[in-house]
């Protein structure tokens, strides 16, 4: 069976490496992207399962991020993730394609929950 | 525009700011953390002197994430209350869970506990979320001074039809060298918000917005 590939797109480099290496822990393979623009450009040369993607970046947002995802990969699975927290930012974002929302700090057994669920749905 | 609001609207703005940055800041802790937690739990075959001791270190990490993370949601909920769409109503079942957990150290250092029970249902009332934190926050502060130690100051909440209720019962016993202040000088502002000690509890009484909605 493939390893589940998740690409993780957020601007705290020790954020999301630590959770890079807990996910490769857990039999994930996971890449990781330091701001919106990037995530997009790896995304035209790999080909993951599943996005997780900050909501507040520098430089584009993880809403035009996630805007763009959708238009160009539509049946890719997006799970959001902030430090915010807002319902209103949480419904804006689940009513623009993303399948889950998460907040910080994480849960890592939700997000595996999460990422596996999002992949078995078949989004 | 009012000076105050101005004030508060600059303070809630930056702090708002300083709180989302500390959730990065925790999560990334958290992730530090459940790494040397997962690292551990890999190697549980390899004998390691130190092993209880780093678990124990790590649960201590943990549980003050989560403490932290409470306090960061109440923070944030403080510093967004002057926002424009809370400046006229609010949800009380969220805003006094935030006064619970504003209040804790205060009620701490006083020697007693906090203990919250929310309602069921959201509790729309038309008055501010600003309001609603100080009014609450007041009440529980006047709870504890006047007070016997220990024990815990109770927060609930009562629906009504034109009336949602905010109940603060003070911990049992008055202290018997504090003048005992009449507690409906906890002001409440806007039209038809009301205080009500009835020798047990103090309420703090907000119209509903349906009834605001109806007027």
């Amino acid at each position: 069976m493939n390893k589940l590939r998740v690409l993780l797109i957020d601007d705290e480099e020790a954020f999301v490496t630590t959770l890079q290496e807990r996910l490769e822990l857990r039999d994930i393979e996971a890449r990781v992207a330091l701001d919106g623009q990037q995530g997009l450009h790896t995304l035209t040369e790999y080909s993951p399962h599943v996005v997780v993607l900050d909501l507040r970046m520098p430089g584009l947002s993880g809403i035009e991020v996630l805007k763009q995802i959708r238009h160009q990969w539509p049946q890719l699975p997006v799970i959001m993730l902030s430090g915010h927290g807002s319902k209103q930012d949480a419904q804006t974002c689940l009513d623009l394609g993303a399948v889950q929302y998460h907040k910080k700090p994480l849960d890592i057994e939700e997000l595996v929950h999460s990422l596996m669920h999002a992949t078995s749905k078949g989004w | 525009m009012n000076p105050v609001a101005t004030e508060a609207k600059f303070m809630g703005t930056v702090t708002a700011l300083s709180m989302h940055e500390m959730q990065n800041i925790l999560a990334i802790i958290r992730e530090s953390a459940g790494l040397m937690g997962d690292v551990l739990k890999i190697n549980a075959q390899v004998d390691f002197k130190y092993r209880p001791k780093m678990e124990q270190t790590l649960e201590h990490i943990t549980s003050q994430i989560d403490r932290g993370k409470k306090l960061l949601e109440a923070t944030s909920r403080l510093a967004h209350s002057p926002d424009e769409d809370l400046l006229l109503s609010c949800d009380l079942n969220i805003y006094a869970r935030t006064v619970a957990l504003l209040s804790e150290r205060q009620v701490r250092l006083k020697g007693a506990r906090v203990n919250f029970t929310p309602a069921a249902t959201p509790l729309p009332v038309a008055v501010g979320a600003l309001m609603v934190l100080m009014a609450g926050y007041r009440a529980v502060q006047w709870a504890v001074n006047t007070h016997i130690k220990d024990g815990y100051v109770q927060i609930n909440l009562q629906a009504g039809d034109t009336e949602h209720a905010l109940i603060i019962t003070p911990p049992v016993g008055l202290c018997p060298d504090v003048r005992l202040l009449d507690p409906a000088s906890i002001s409440l502002p806007g039209q038809n918000a009301r205080t009500h000690w009835d020798g047990n509890k103090l309420f703090l009484f907000f119209p509903t917005q349906q009834a605001a909605d109806h007027e």
